[in-house]
């Protein structure tokens, strides 16, 4: 059978894709997370100019596409910082905008009354913040935090286009050598699909475990 | 103690309130009446700038809140509030719900708030629900929690926003209680309430407000025995 052929012969081209898709998706979900509060809280500041520029960044990161942006980040014209590094950050920018909006979201789900209670005890808004507001956000955040989790995944694909050994990459190398195109291509689907679809099931498992806690 | 001169707010085009002028001295317990929208949560509010006035003053013992270069925290420390609808924080412990101010905010020594906040818990109680979560208390052992979380601060005023509105009708006797004897050892408090029995047997005053403003005001007996303004007159008799 031409698949498990494939699977098994090329395996070490498969394992090195998953390998570095993970790695990159992690570190740029993570990275993401880290600029996507910083957005968040600037969107949501008083501050005038913050509270421009983090809407300013929302809107342009959401409305362009990726390849644009990872074509961008590699090719700056200032400094050659390797294929790897560019991948993680145009992918970190783009995620934290996504992440942003999460944040937002789940800060602003939490009840009114909460803030209120908490600067009437003489709480700074930072204080609050820390102790009382996020802890609460927190839990609204996680699950769609997860899904961007897989969003990244999906998208990392992308990352090929500028030679990052991904999955991706890794499948157009197989398709090269063998001179095989659908084969391949429905491998690597199905690949992205076990990976994705496993971490949801994850994600679900831990969402439930979260609510038991409520 | 409390002084508010010429008090306005507003939403956008709406005046919430349209000039209040009041002051409320030590030990006193003032009750503010009047019909929904009638701005009184909103001037309750005013008190510890959780709204900001659009125009005018309140002061705190002659220290003016509404001046951005005073330190609006440290004031608010002196004037605890209680909420329509309780706030207490859902994440953490009925204990800690009540020392994390004292210990965050005034530094207090962990053990001391501690100390403290289970007195207050024994005096309302509630000790056996110390390291319980809000979510498993009724409403009515939820808002007496809240209103001793504001104690443990040991304020000098008590700010009541409608404390009894949100509750079953069995469970606000056990708020208002507390309330009663909170007034009696002299606690300072302004309560904006629904409770016209609680109004005329505990407060010393009471302000009759209707569209933004304090339409009449006296002690209980002359304002509900004996009201002077048609709009309090109409008032009174649908509530009555």
């Amino acid at each position: 059978m031409v698949y498990w052929k494939l699977l098994t012969e090329y395996r070490h081209y498969f394992l090195q894709g998953i390998g570095y898709t993970l790695f990159l998706s992690f570190f740029s979900v993570i990275l993401g997370l880290t600029l996507g509060v910083i957005m968040a809280l600037s969107k949501m500041s008083k501050n005038k100019i913050l509270n421009f520029l983090a809407t300013g960044y929302i809107e342009i990161i959401r409305g362009t596409p990726l390849l644009v942006q990872v074509f961008i980040i590699y090719y700056n014209g200032i400094i050659d910082m390797g294929p790897v590094v560019a991948g993680i950050i145009a992918l970190s920018l783009n995620s934290s905008a996504y992440t942003a909006e999460i944040v937002r979201a789940g800060i602003q789900a939490v009840d009114k009354g909460q803030m209120e209670a908490s600067r009437s005890l003489g709480m700074t808004s930072g204080l609050a913040m820390r102790e009382v507001i996020l802890p609460q956000a927190i839990k609204n955040i996680l699950p769609a935090l997860g899904n961007e989790f897989i969003v990244v995944i999906k998208e990392s694909a992308v990352i090929s286009i500028i030679g990052v050994g991904e999955l991706m990459r890794q499948t157009n190398i197989v398709r090269g050598i063998t001179f095989r195109q659908i084969e391949p291509l429905v491998l690597v689907a199905g690949i992205y699909f076990v990976l994705t679809y496993s971490l949801s099931k994850l994600l679900g498992r831990f969402e439930r475990r979260l609510k038991e806690s409520d | 103690m409390i002084k508010t001169v010429n008090v306005t707010k507003n939403f956008g085009d709406l005046k919430v309130l349209k000039g209040i002028t009041e002051t409320i001295s030590l030990s006193e317990v003032v009750a503010v009446i009047g019909p929904s929208g009638s701005g009184k949560s909103t001037f309750l509010r005013c008190l510890n700038q959780l709204e900001e006035p659009t125009s005018g003053e309140v002061y705190l013992d002659e220290v003016q809140l509404n001046d951005p270069a005073i330190d609006i925290n440290f004031q608010r420390t002196k004037m605890g509030m209680v909420f329509q609808h309780f706030n207490l924080f859902p994440h953490k412990t009925i204990l800690e719900n009540i020392t994390l101010s004292p210990i965050k905010v005034k530094k207090e020594d962990p053990k001391e708030a501690k100390a403290r906040a289970l007195k207050l818990l024994e005096r309302i109680g509630l000790s056996d629900k110390a390291n319980a979560y809000p979510k498993q208390l009724s409403g009515g052992q939820k808002q007496r929690v809240a209103i001793v979380r504001a104690l443990a601060m040991q304020p000098e005023v008590m700010l009541f926003d409608e404390p009894t509105s949100a509750l079953d009708p069995e469970m606000v006797g056990e708020v208002l209680d507390l309330m009663k004897s909170l007034a009696k050892e002299g606690m300072t408090m302004v309560v904006v309430t629904h409770e016209m029995g609680f109004a005329r047997e505990v407060a010393d005053r009471v302000l009759f407000m209707d569209e933004g403003l304090v339409v009449e005001e006296g002690d209980p007996k002359s304002i509900f025995d004996a009201p002077q303004e048609k709009r309090t007159q109409e008032f009174l008799a649908k509530i009555l």
